[in-house]
Protein backbone atom coordinates (compact mmCIF):
# COMPACT_ATOMS: atom_id res chain seq x y z
CA UNK A 1 0.00 0.00 0.00
CA UNK A 2 1.35 3.39 -0.96
CA UNK A 3 0.78 6.08 1.62
CA UNK A 4 1.24 9.55 0.12
CA UNK A 5 3.85 11.79 1.69
CA UNK A 6 3.18 15.36 2.81
CA UNK A 7 0.15 16.59 4.67
CA UNK A 8 -2.21 14.16 2.95
CA UNK A 9 -0.37 11.17 4.40
CA UNK A 10 -1.12 12.06 7.98
CA UNK A 11 -4.28 11.23 9.88
CA UNK A 12 -3.41 12.95 13.18
CA UNK A 13 -5.50 15.94 14.16
CA UNK A 14 -2.56 17.98 15.40
CA UNK A 15 -0.40 17.57 12.31
CA UNK A 16 -3.32 18.23 9.93
CA UNK A 17 -4.04 21.49 11.75
CA UNK A 18 -0.41 22.61 12.04
CA UNK A 19 0.35 21.97 8.35
CA UNK A 20 -2.89 23.49 7.02
CA UNK A 21 -3.62 26.44 9.27
CA UNK A 22 -0.67 28.65 8.17
CA UNK A 23 -1.62 28.09 4.51
CA UNK A 24 -5.25 28.99 5.30
CA UNK A 25 -4.14 32.26 6.88
CA UNK A 26 -2.01 33.10 3.79
CA UNK A 27 -4.99 32.36 1.52
CA UNK A 28 -7.24 34.60 3.65
CA UNK A 29 -4.84 37.50 3.27
CA UNK A 30 -4.79 36.98 -0.54
CA UNK A 31 -8.58 36.87 -0.83
CA UNK A 32 -8.97 39.86 1.52
CA UNK A 33 -8.10 41.95 -1.54
CA UNK A 34 -11.24 40.67 -3.26
CA UNK A 35 -13.21 41.62 -0.16
CA UNK A 36 -11.90 45.18 -0.18
CA UNK A 37 -12.78 45.44 -3.90
CA UNK A 38 -16.30 44.29 -3.08
CA UNK A 39 -16.65 46.80 -0.24
CA UNK A 40 -15.48 49.60 -2.56
CA UNK A 41 -18.22 48.61 -5.03
CA UNK A 42 -20.98 48.84 -2.40
CA UNK A 43 -22.81 51.72 -4.10
CA UNK A 44 -22.59 50.04 -7.50
CA UNK A 45 -24.09 46.87 -5.99
CA UNK A 46 -26.86 48.78 -4.22
CA UNK A 47 -27.82 50.51 -7.47
CA UNK A 48 -27.63 47.32 -9.55
CA UNK A 49 -28.64 44.47 -7.22
CA UNK A 50 -28.30 41.96 -10.05
CA UNK A 51 -24.52 42.40 -9.96
CA UNK A 52 -24.55 41.13 -6.35
CA UNK A 53 -26.43 38.06 -7.57
CA UNK A 54 -23.55 37.36 -9.97
CA UNK A 55 -20.74 37.93 -7.43
CA UNK A 56 -20.39 34.45 -5.82
CA UNK A 57 -20.30 32.74 -9.23
CA UNK A 58 -17.74 35.21 -10.56
CA UNK A 59 -15.59 34.56 -7.48
CA UNK A 60 -15.81 30.76 -7.66
CA UNK A 61 -15.88 29.94 -11.34
CA UNK A 62 -12.35 31.09 -12.26
CA UNK A 63 -10.99 28.88 -9.50
CA UNK A 64 -13.16 25.96 -10.65
CA UNK A 65 -11.86 26.26 -14.22
CA UNK A 66 -8.28 26.53 -12.98
CA UNK A 67 -8.74 23.45 -10.79
CA UNK A 68 -10.10 21.38 -13.72
CA UNK A 69 -7.09 22.27 -15.87
CA UNK A 70 -4.54 21.93 -13.05
CA UNK A 71 -5.70 18.47 -12.02
CA UNK A 72 -5.58 17.25 -15.64
CA UNK A 73 -2.14 18.74 -16.21
CA UNK A 74 -0.75 17.32 -12.97
CA UNK A 75 -2.06 13.87 -13.91
CA UNK A 76 -0.23 14.16 -17.25
CA UNK A 77 2.98 15.15 -15.45
CA UNK A 78 2.61 12.16 -13.12
CA UNK A 79 2.20 9.98 -16.21
CA UNK A 80 5.48 11.17 -17.70
CA UNK A 81 5.01 14.38 -19.74
CA UNK A 82 7.88 16.49 -18.47
CA UNK A 83 8.02 19.64 -20.59
CA UNK A 84 5.54 22.24 -21.75
CA UNK A 85 5.51 21.69 -25.52
CA UNK A 86 3.64 24.35 -27.47
CA UNK A 87 3.09 21.83 -30.27
CA UNK A 88 1.42 19.44 -27.82
CA UNK A 89 -2.08 18.99 -29.26
CA UNK A 90 -3.51 17.50 -26.05
CA UNK A 91 -2.42 20.57 -24.08
CA UNK A 92 -4.21 22.81 -26.59
CA UNK A 93 -7.29 20.58 -26.48
CA UNK A 94 -7.35 21.02 -22.69
CA UNK A 95 -7.02 24.78 -23.00
CA UNK A 96 -9.69 24.98 -25.73
CA UNK A 97 -12.05 22.88 -23.60
CA UNK A 98 -11.63 25.22 -20.60
CA UNK A 99 -12.39 28.22 -22.85
CA UNK A 100 -15.43 26.41 -24.25
CA UNK A 101 -16.66 25.62 -20.74
CA UNK A 102 -16.14 29.25 -19.71
CA UNK A 103 -18.09 30.56 -22.72
CA UNK A 104 -20.98 28.19 -21.95
CA UNK A 105 -21.14 28.78 -18.21
CA UNK A 106 -20.79 32.59 -18.35
CA UNK A 107 -23.52 32.77 -21.02
CA UNK A 108 -25.68 30.70 -18.67
CA UNK A 109 -24.78 33.04 -15.77
CA UNK A 110 -26.05 36.04 -17.75
CA UNK A 111 -29.32 34.26 -18.60
CA UNK A 112 -29.69 33.07 -14.98
CA UNK A 113 -29.14 36.57 -13.59
CA UNK A 114 -31.54 38.02 -16.17
CA UNK A 115 -34.25 35.52 -15.21
CA UNK A 116 -33.76 36.29 -11.50
CA UNK A 117 -33.99 40.00 -12.35
CA UNK A 118 -37.40 39.44 -13.95
CA UNK A 119 -38.62 37.81 -10.73
CA UNK A 120 -37.16 40.18 -8.13
CA UNK A 121 -37.75 43.26 -10.30
CA UNK A 122 -34.14 44.44 -10.51
CA UNK A 123 -33.79 44.22 -14.24
CA UNK A 124 -30.79 44.98 -16.42
CA UNK A 125 -31.03 44.28 -20.18
CA UNK A 126 -29.93 40.79 -21.19
CA UNK A 127 -27.40 42.26 -23.65
CA UNK A 128 -25.71 44.26 -20.86
CA UNK A 129 -25.57 41.19 -18.63
CA UNK A 130 -24.11 39.10 -21.46
CA UNK A 131 -21.41 41.70 -22.17
CA UNK A 132 -20.45 41.97 -18.47
CA UNK A 133 -20.55 38.23 -17.78
CA UNK A 134 -18.74 37.06 -20.94
CA UNK A 135 -16.06 39.78 -21.01
CA UNK A 136 -15.09 39.33 -17.37
CA UNK A 137 -15.61 35.55 -17.49
CA UNK A 138 -13.40 34.98 -20.52
CA UNK A 139 -10.71 37.29 -19.11
CA UNK A 140 -10.73 35.27 -15.88
CA UNK A 141 -10.60 32.01 -17.85
CA UNK A 142 -7.47 33.15 -19.71
CA UNK A 143 -5.81 34.14 -16.41
CA UNK A 144 -6.84 30.79 -14.87
CA UNK A 145 -5.29 28.92 -17.82
CA UNK A 146 -1.97 30.79 -17.72
CA UNK A 147 -1.72 30.50 -13.91
CA UNK A 148 -2.58 26.78 -13.92
CA UNK A 149 -0.11 25.86 -16.67
CA UNK A 150 2.78 27.71 -15.05
CA UNK A 151 1.95 26.70 -11.47
CA UNK A 152 1.54 23.01 -12.29
CA UNK A 153 4.70 22.99 -14.38
CA UNK A 154 6.61 25.01 -11.76
CA UNK A 155 5.63 22.83 -8.82
CA UNK A 156 6.50 19.73 -10.83
CA UNK A 157 9.98 21.16 -11.52
CA UNK A 158 10.41 22.02 -7.82
CA UNK A 159 9.25 18.56 -6.78
CA UNK A 160 6.21 19.82 -4.83
CA UNK A 161 2.91 17.96 -5.08
CA UNK A 162 0.64 20.52 -6.81
CA UNK A 163 -2.41 19.19 -4.91
CA UNK A 164 -0.99 20.34 -1.58
CA UNK A 165 -0.15 23.97 -2.14
CA UNK A 166 -0.07 25.10 -5.77
CA UNK A 167 -3.69 24.43 -6.69
CA UNK A 168 -5.15 26.15 -3.60
CA UNK A 169 -2.93 29.20 -4.13
CA UNK A 170 -3.70 29.41 -7.88
CA UNK A 171 -7.46 29.02 -7.41
CA UNK A 172 -7.50 31.70 -4.70
CA UNK A 173 -5.42 34.15 -6.76
CA UNK A 174 -7.74 33.55 -9.72
CA UNK A 175 -10.75 34.19 -7.44
CA UNK A 176 -9.30 37.59 -6.55
CA UNK A 177 -8.73 38.39 -10.24
CA UNK A 178 -12.33 37.37 -10.95
CA UNK A 179 -13.69 39.87 -8.44
CA UNK A 180 -11.45 42.76 -9.55
CA UNK A 181 -12.14 42.20 -13.27
CA UNK A 182 -15.89 41.76 -12.72
CA UNK A 183 -16.26 44.97 -10.69
CA UNK A 184 -13.99 46.87 -13.13
CA UNK A 185 -15.87 45.77 -16.25
CA UNK A 186 -19.28 46.29 -14.61
CA UNK A 187 -18.42 49.89 -13.68
CA UNK A 188 -17.10 50.49 -17.20
CA UNK A 189 -20.13 49.01 -19.00
CA UNK A 190 -22.69 50.71 -16.73
CA UNK A 191 -20.74 54.00 -16.75
CA UNK A 192 -20.77 54.12 -12.96
CA UNK B 1 -9.04 13.87 -34.54
CA UNK B 2 -7.26 13.46 -31.23
CA UNK B 3 -7.75 17.17 -30.53
CA UNK B 4 -11.50 17.00 -31.11
CA UNK B 5 -11.97 13.83 -29.04
CA UNK B 6 -9.97 15.21 -26.11
CA UNK B 7 -11.84 18.53 -26.28
CA UNK B 8 -15.30 16.97 -26.15
CA UNK B 9 -14.37 14.46 -23.47
CA UNK B 10 -13.24 17.23 -21.08
CA UNK B 11 -16.18 19.45 -22.00
CA UNK B 12 -18.81 16.76 -21.48
CA UNK B 13 -17.23 15.51 -18.27
CA UNK B 14 -16.98 18.93 -16.60
CA UNK B 15 -20.07 20.80 -17.80
CA UNK B 16 -22.70 19.15 -15.53
CA UNK B 17 -20.50 19.80 -12.48
CA UNK B 18 -20.04 23.46 -13.42
CA UNK B 19 -23.79 23.86 -13.92
CA UNK B 20 -24.43 22.54 -10.42
CA UNK B 21 -21.86 25.02 -9.10
CA UNK B 22 -23.61 27.78 -11.09
CA UNK B 23 -26.93 26.94 -9.42
CA UNK B 24 -25.34 27.15 -5.96
CA UNK B 25 -23.60 30.39 -6.93
CA UNK B 26 -26.83 32.06 -8.09
CA UNK B 27 -28.61 31.07 -4.88
CA UNK B 28 -25.72 32.50 -2.83
CA UNK B 29 -25.92 35.65 -4.97
CA UNK B 30 -29.60 36.08 -4.12
CA UNK B 31 -28.78 35.84 -0.41
CA UNK B 32 -25.93 38.36 -0.85
CA UNK B 33 -28.33 40.75 -2.60
CA UNK B 34 -30.71 40.43 0.34
CA UNK B 35 -27.86 41.04 2.78
CA UNK B 36 -26.84 44.38 1.23
CA UNK B 37 -29.29 46.16 3.56
CA UNK B 38 -27.35 44.98 6.60
CA UNK B 39 -24.11 46.47 5.28
CA UNK B 40 -25.06 49.91 6.64
CA UNK B 41 -25.49 48.42 10.12
CA UNK B 42 -22.23 46.43 9.91
CA UNK B 43 -19.60 48.27 7.84
CA UNK B 44 -16.91 45.82 6.75
CA UNK B 45 -19.35 42.96 6.30
CA UNK B 46 -18.78 42.91 2.53
CA UNK B 47 -15.00 42.59 3.00
CA UNK B 48 -15.51 39.28 4.79
CA UNK B 49 -17.88 37.71 2.21
CA UNK B 50 -15.37 36.54 -0.45
CA UNK B 51 -12.84 35.50 2.20
CA UNK B 52 -15.44 33.49 4.10
CA UNK B 53 -16.69 31.75 0.93
CA UNK B 54 -13.15 30.97 -0.35
CA UNK B 55 -12.16 29.55 3.04
CA UNK B 56 -15.08 27.10 3.04
CA UNK B 57 -13.65 25.71 -0.21
CA UNK B 58 -10.10 25.52 1.13
CA UNK B 59 -10.92 23.78 4.44
CA UNK B 60 -13.55 21.31 3.30
CA UNK B 61 -11.92 20.70 -0.10
CA UNK B 62 -8.90 19.46 1.84
CA UNK B 63 -11.09 17.25 4.06
CA UNK B 64 -12.86 15.85 0.98
CA UNK B 65 -9.53 15.13 -0.73
CA UNK B 66 -8.27 13.34 2.37
CA UNK B 67 -11.43 11.24 2.78
CA UNK B 68 -11.39 10.37 -0.90
CA UNK B 69 -7.72 9.20 -0.75
CA UNK B 70 -8.53 7.27 2.42
CA UNK B 71 -11.38 5.46 0.69
CA UNK B 72 -9.18 4.63 -2.32
CA UNK B 73 -6.48 3.22 -0.03
CA UNK B 74 -8.94 1.29 2.10
CA UNK B 75 -7.89 3.23 5.22
CA UNK B 76 -11.45 4.23 6.05
CA UNK B 77 -14.82 2.68 5.30
CA UNK B 78 -17.63 4.57 3.52
CA UNK B 79 -19.84 4.94 6.60
CA UNK B 80 -20.14 7.02 9.77
CA UNK B 81 -18.22 5.03 12.39
CA UNK B 82 -15.70 5.50 15.20
CA UNK B 83 -12.74 5.06 12.91
CA UNK B 84 -9.80 6.86 14.52
CA UNK B 85 -8.56 8.33 11.22
CA UNK B 86 -12.00 9.59 10.24
CA UNK B 87 -12.59 11.12 13.68
CA UNK B 88 -9.16 12.82 13.65
CA UNK B 89 -9.69 14.28 10.18
CA UNK B 90 -13.15 15.55 11.14
CA UNK B 91 -11.90 17.15 14.38
CA UNK B 92 -9.05 18.82 12.45
CA UNK B 93 -11.58 20.28 9.99
CA UNK B 94 -13.69 21.68 12.82
CA UNK B 95 -10.60 23.32 14.34
CA UNK B 96 -9.39 24.68 10.97
CA UNK B 97 -12.84 25.82 9.84
CA UNK B 98 -13.85 27.56 13.08
CA UNK B 99 -10.34 28.84 13.84
CA UNK B 100 -9.92 30.44 10.43
CA UNK B 101 -13.37 32.07 10.72
CA UNK B 102 -12.16 33.92 13.82
CA UNK B 103 -8.97 34.89 11.96
CA UNK B 104 -11.07 36.31 9.08
CA UNK B 105 -12.98 38.55 11.50
CA UNK B 106 -9.74 39.78 13.08
CA UNK B 107 -7.78 40.46 9.87
CA UNK B 108 -10.77 42.12 8.16
CA UNK B 109 -11.17 44.42 11.16
CA UNK B 110 -7.39 45.08 11.16
CA UNK B 111 -7.28 45.81 7.42
CA UNK B 112 -10.25 48.19 7.61
CA UNK B 113 -8.62 50.12 10.46
CA UNK B 114 -5.18 50.23 8.83
CA UNK B 115 -6.78 51.55 5.61
CA UNK B 116 -8.70 54.10 7.66
CA UNK B 117 -12.16 52.89 6.62
CA UNK B 118 -15.29 52.70 8.70
CA UNK B 119 -15.58 49.38 10.45
CA UNK B 120 -17.88 47.57 12.83
CA UNK B 121 -16.41 46.67 16.21
CA UNK B 122 -14.03 43.74 16.46
CA UNK B 123 -16.57 41.87 18.60
CA UNK B 124 -19.31 42.30 15.97
CA UNK B 125 -17.17 41.08 13.04
CA UNK B 126 -15.66 38.15 14.96
CA UNK B 127 -19.09 37.30 16.40
CA UNK B 128 -20.64 37.11 12.93
CA UNK B 129 -17.76 34.96 11.61
CA UNK B 130 -17.79 32.66 14.67
CA UNK B 131 -21.53 31.95 14.46
CA UNK B 132 -21.43 31.50 10.66
CA UNK B 133 -18.28 29.37 10.91
CA UNK B 134 -19.66 26.99 13.55
CA UNK B 135 -23.02 26.49 11.79
CA UNK B 136 -21.37 25.99 8.37
CA UNK B 137 -18.85 23.48 9.80
CA UNK B 138 -21.54 21.13 11.05
CA UNK B 139 -23.56 21.16 7.84
CA UNK B 140 -20.52 21.05 5.52
CA UNK B 141 -18.78 18.16 7.29
CA UNK B 142 -21.97 16.13 7.70
CA UNK B 143 -23.19 16.82 4.17
CA UNK B 144 -19.80 16.26 2.54
CA UNK B 145 -19.25 12.90 4.26
CA UNK B 146 -22.81 11.75 3.51
CA UNK B 147 -22.54 12.65 -0.19
CA UNK B 148 -19.03 11.20 -0.64
CA UNK B 149 -19.95 7.93 1.14
CA UNK B 150 -23.20 7.57 -0.81
CA UNK B 151 -21.47 8.39 -4.12
CA UNK B 152 -18.65 5.93 -3.38
CA UNK B 153 -21.10 3.12 -2.57
CA UNK B 154 -22.95 3.85 -5.82
CA UNK B 155 -19.67 3.45 -7.71
CA UNK B 156 -18.64 7.09 -8.37
CA UNK B 157 -15.00 8.12 -8.02
CA UNK B 158 -14.97 10.39 -4.92
CA UNK B 159 -12.14 12.44 -6.50
CA UNK B 160 -14.58 13.78 -9.08
CA UNK B 161 -17.27 14.53 -6.48
CA UNK B 162 -15.33 16.54 -3.91
CA UNK B 163 -14.76 19.80 -5.82
CA UNK B 164 -18.32 20.43 -6.99
CA UNK B 165 -19.90 19.25 -3.70
CA UNK B 166 -17.68 21.61 -1.70
CA UNK B 167 -18.23 24.62 -3.99
CA UNK B 168 -21.99 24.17 -4.15
CA UNK B 169 -22.64 23.35 -0.47
CA UNK B 170 -20.14 26.02 0.57
CA UNK B 171 -21.85 28.74 -1.46
CA UNK B 172 -25.37 27.81 -0.41
CA UNK B 173 -24.84 27.15 3.30
CA UNK B 174 -21.96 29.63 3.69
CA UNK B 175 -24.12 32.55 2.53
CA UNK B 176 -27.29 31.35 4.26
CA UNK B 177 -25.55 30.97 7.64
CA UNK B 178 -23.67 34.25 7.15
CA UNK B 179 -27.04 35.97 6.74
CA UNK B 180 -28.40 34.18 9.81
CA UNK B 181 -25.28 35.13 11.82
CA UNK B 182 -25.77 38.80 10.87
CA UNK B 183 -29.37 38.67 12.12
CA UNK B 184 -28.34 36.94 15.38
CA UNK B 185 -25.56 39.46 16.10
CA UNK B 186 -27.94 42.33 15.25
CA UNK B 187 -30.37 41.08 17.91
CA UNK B 188 -27.74 40.24 20.55
CA UNK B 189 -25.49 43.31 20.35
Amino acid sequence: MVVPSGSLGTWETKSIVTTMFPLLVVLCVIVLWAGITLEDAEELLETYGLLAVMVPTMVDMGGNLGAILSSRLSTRFHLGTTEIDLKDRVLWANIAAVLGLAATIFTALAFGAWAIGQVIGAALPLSTLLIISLTSGMAVAVIAIIASVFATYGSYKLGVDPDDTTIPIVTNVVDVCGMIIFIGISSLVLGF
Amino acid sequence: MEFRREFWSIYRESLPILFIALGGGLFAGLVLEGMLESVERFPGLLVMVPVFLATRGNVYGALGGRISSGLHQGLIAPRFERNERLVNAVIASFINGIGISIVIGVISWGALNVLGRSSSTLVELVGIMLIAGVLTSFVMIGGLLLLIFTGYKLGYDPDNLVGPIVTTLGDIFGMAFLFLAVIIVEVLL
